[in-house]
């Protein structure tokens, strides 16, 4: 079924070359991060997790999200979903690639990488990760190509697949708690060591991945003629705007807990995050710019004729995915740092090479994804 | 027959006159290795400048054997004194050694050469010298 | 090619097919030797011994450096002259940053201004093995807080998961920042973590740890925690000692008198 991805206009070919281009400048990049070391990123030993390791954790939630659409279909039979249950699983393939790029970037010493494997640990949380993670990205390659697959024969999927789907589905809930899990298990990290954080993950999960899926109708609709149509989308939406909410109130949770029980500790992130720490104020204007777009996203949401206004769906959706990603793809992981163990107030840069990467990786997973949801909608639309 | 059989045959066939031809270019090999066996790469080394060759027959195990394993046990070695402390090893003549790549050095550390002459000639690249110093590095 | 090569080639191109071969119980007479794992004997008892350290904070000099200088030196920590890329084995804090849980309001403030040796604390329940994937750090059998520099992946897990800060990552490769190399430990490679051993190098040859040897006002005691009459123990049972944090459940293995 590949091949239908080797065929497509000057449009399409436009874009793989450009995405080729940049995963070109990421493979530059990281080949000069492999000669020197992870010295030529802005990580340090104070800071010693960066933009890589944030922006894994954005794409583990991304990820989980396919779930969104998996679950309202199968387990509900909401037919509105039909035509795009295989965006959401492959939007999920794409996001878990990625996940295990941005880790293998991040490692001083990718080549012993299979020491995870050959020396199982399993009180470790990343063994746990490293497992669920794999395991998710090929229960739904298998279920979403399987499924396709069928699709074009024009029968009915084998058995087999239906216990893949449901399987997936509370595995995507895994996925996102065992990521949630890595940070919330660390004593003397403070802003991670809450119980809401898993929660927390779910809920911006459901809210930035659901929006992605939205913005990625649009986006078929309009380079494709494939749309999934207004009531999808209608519902989407409304998924979206209540993971949103429930964000957006277990970040109030968090303020409350900090600042009402008075504890240093427990306050110096949201500070650093939100007000800065002692003169370091670097990730303010970024934290409230999040806060702000994500409350008027999801009132948008919120709202029934906004909703189905498609500029204000557009707009909303975009504001809902750029403030999880400050949130969660920038503040929550170079936050938790603030203040080192040593009370010192370091801040954190990512250089031109570790942007470089970064840009690459993600480029990767549009590549993928471009290709898997080229072949899908010629399957769907039988050219 | 179907395609897929005829594929499997054909695999097949090929496989087995790659395997055939491989059989028969390393018997001709062995002939030539037992006219020349004793013109092993390690003894026919000739010796450093500075260093004498080393007596290898006061090695903790015979030389052939440690000439084939002695990554595993130096891999073994360190296993266990790293990981259990279990630091001594006894070798079949009731010798006692500490399990440390320094017994190793300090017999064969007086030829800074040695280990890089083999694994130079077989092309192999340890990476022990990333952080062990080697005898090249420290002053005789 | 030179003969030699040539040999060599031949020899491991046989080896490897005498290999296949016994795999395959064609030829077993030539079945390559098995490594002869027979004789590697005896190991320590797990938790019979667990290293531990006193402080003395009265003692031990504002202005001195002779431990950590010593400690950096024997152990080729590189300096990389940046604190972004720092690698520290021991190193002086701030008495707030050390304790910073500790009573501050209207303390000594000789005892606020002291400068406070910091190192791993070789935790009996130590975050930083829970969270490797690898156990590429582990605890031993005598408490020390270990790490395998020929395992650990670099994934800098042990980094977030240690409250005390004790970890530092290889971000460039040490060996052309090590002004002078020591032969009395090995140096680290690029990617990987590395921190205090408690001298576990000196500890097998019966010597006291580096720092604890050079402090020329015999500030620091070593000792066994588990053995009631050492000196350590009694020292601890005589004076008024803190932990770092102990808040966290991690039981450090080095004490303060403040």
């Amino acid at each position: 079924m590949i091949e239908k991805a080797l065929k497509g206009g000057r449009g399409y070919w436009a874009w793989v070359a450009f995405l080729l281009v940049v995963i070109g400048i990421g493979v530059t990049a990281y080949a000069r991060q492999m000669t020197i070391g992870l010295g030529v990123t802005g990580m340090g030993r104070d800071i010693s997790w960066g933009v890589y390791i944030a922006q894994f954790t954005f794409l583990v939630g991304v990820a989980a999200s396919a779930v969104m659409l998996v679950l309202p279909y199968y387990l509900h039979n909401q037919k509105a979903f039909s035509k795009i249950v295989i965006v959401g699983e492959f939007l999920a393939v794409s996001a878990a690639l990625m996940c295990m790029l941005f880790i293998l970037a991040d490692m001083g010493r990718p080549d012993r990488v299979l020491n995870v494997l050959l020396y199982p640990s399993p009180h470790s949380m990343v063994f746990w990760d490293v497992m669920v993670l794999n395991g998710y990205l090929f229960l739904n390659l298998i279920s979403g190509w399987a499924v396709l697959g069928a699709e074009r024969k024009g029968v009915a999927p084998a058995p087999w697949v239906k216990a893949l789907i449901y399987l997936s589905i509370p595995w995507a809930f895994s996925i996102h708690t065992v990521t949630a899990f890595l940070f919330a298990g660390l004593p003397g990290r403070h802003l991670w060591l809450t119980a809401v954080l898993a929660p927390r993950f779910l809920a911006s999960a459901f809210a930035a991945g659901t929006a992605i899926l939205i913005l990625i109708t649009f986006i078929l609709k309009k380079v494709a003629k494939f749309d999934a149509g207004p009531e999808a989308r209608l519902k989407l939406s409304v998924l979206a705007s209540y993971a949103g909410l429930a964000n957006l109130f277990f970040l109030g949770t968090e303020f409350f807990t900090a600042f009402y029980s008075n504890i240093p500790a427990h306050m110096h992130s949201l500070q650093y995050l939100f007000f800065g720490l002692e003169g370091h104020a670097p990730l303010v204007p970024w934290m409230w710019f999040s806060l702000i777009t994500g409350i008027i996203s999801v009132g948008v949401l919120l709202s029934p004729p906004l909703r189905r206004k498609n500029g204000a769906l557009i707009a909303a959706c975009i504001g809902l995915v750029v403030s999880i990603w400050i949130d969660k793809g920038m503040g929550l992981v170079f936050g938790g740092f603030v203040p080192t163990p040593l009370e010192a107030i370091v801040d954190y840069m990512p250089t031109a090479t570790e942007i470089s990467v970064t840009l690459g990786i993600w480029a990767i997973g549009l590549l993928v994804l471009t290709m898997l949801l080229k072949t899908a909608i010629a399957v769907k639309t039988q050219e | 027959m179907n395609k897929f059989s005829k594929f499997l045959v054909a695999l097949a066939a090929g496989l087995a006159v790659f395997v055939a031809a491989w059989f028969f270019m390393q018997a001709g090999h062995y002939g030539s290795v037992s006219a020349h066996a004793e013109n092993s790469p390690v003894a026919a080394a000739a010796p450093a400048p500075g260093g004498a060759p080393i007596d290898s027959s006061k090695c903790i195990l015979p030389t052939e054997y440690m000439r084939a394993h002695h990554m595993q046990v130096l891999n073994k070695w360190r296993h266990d004194s790293v990981r259990e402390g279990n630091r001594t090893y006894v070798n079949p003549q009731g010798e006692h050694f500490d399990k440390s790549l320094n017994t190793c050095l300090g017999c064969h550390g007086s030829n800074p050469m040695f280990c890089f002459m083999c694994h130079e000639f077989a092309n192999v690249k340890p990476t022990c010298w990333d952080c062990h110093l080697s005898p090249m590095e420290v002053p005789q | 090619m030179s003969q030699n090569r040539r040999e060599f080639l031949k020899k491991a191109g046989l080896g490897a097919l005498a290999g296949l071969g016994a795999a395959a119980g064609l030829f077993p007479a030539f079945a390559l030797e098995q490594t002869d794992m027979s004789n590697f004997t005896d190991k320590p008892v797990p938790g019979k011994v667990r290293w531990g350290m006193l402080i003395d904070t009265r003692k031990c000099l504002g202005n001195c450096t002779e431990c950590i200088v010593r400690c950096h030196h024997d152990h080729n920590v590189p300096d990389f002259g940046k604190s972004k890329n720092e690698v520290k084995w021991i190193w002086k804090s701030g008495y707030e940053n050390a304790f910073p849980t500790a009573s501050t309001q209207f303390q000594n403030p000789e005892v606020l201004e002291r400068q406070v040796l910091t190192l791993c604390n070789h935790c009996a329940e130590p975050p930083c093995t829970k969270a490797c994937p690898t156990e590429a750090t582990f605890k031993r059998w005598d408490g020390i807080v270990s790490i395998d520099y020929h395992r650990c992946i670099g994934c800098r897990f042990c980094m977030a998961a240690c409250p005390y800060g004790s970890r530092s990552f290889n971000w460039l490769d040490p060996r052309p920042n090590i002004k002078e190399l020591s032969t009395a430990y090995p140096t680290r490679m690029r990617g990987v973590v590395e921190k205090c051993n408690f001298c576990s190098e000196r500890l097998v040859k019966n010597e006291l740890p580096a720092c604890v040897e050079s402090c020329p006002e015999k500030a620091l005691i070593f000792g066994d925690l588990n053995k009631p009459d050492s000196e350590i123990r009694k020292l601890l049972a005589a004076n008024e000692t803190m932990q770092r944090k102990p808040e966290l459940g991690t039981l450090p293995s080095v004490f303060y008198i403040i």
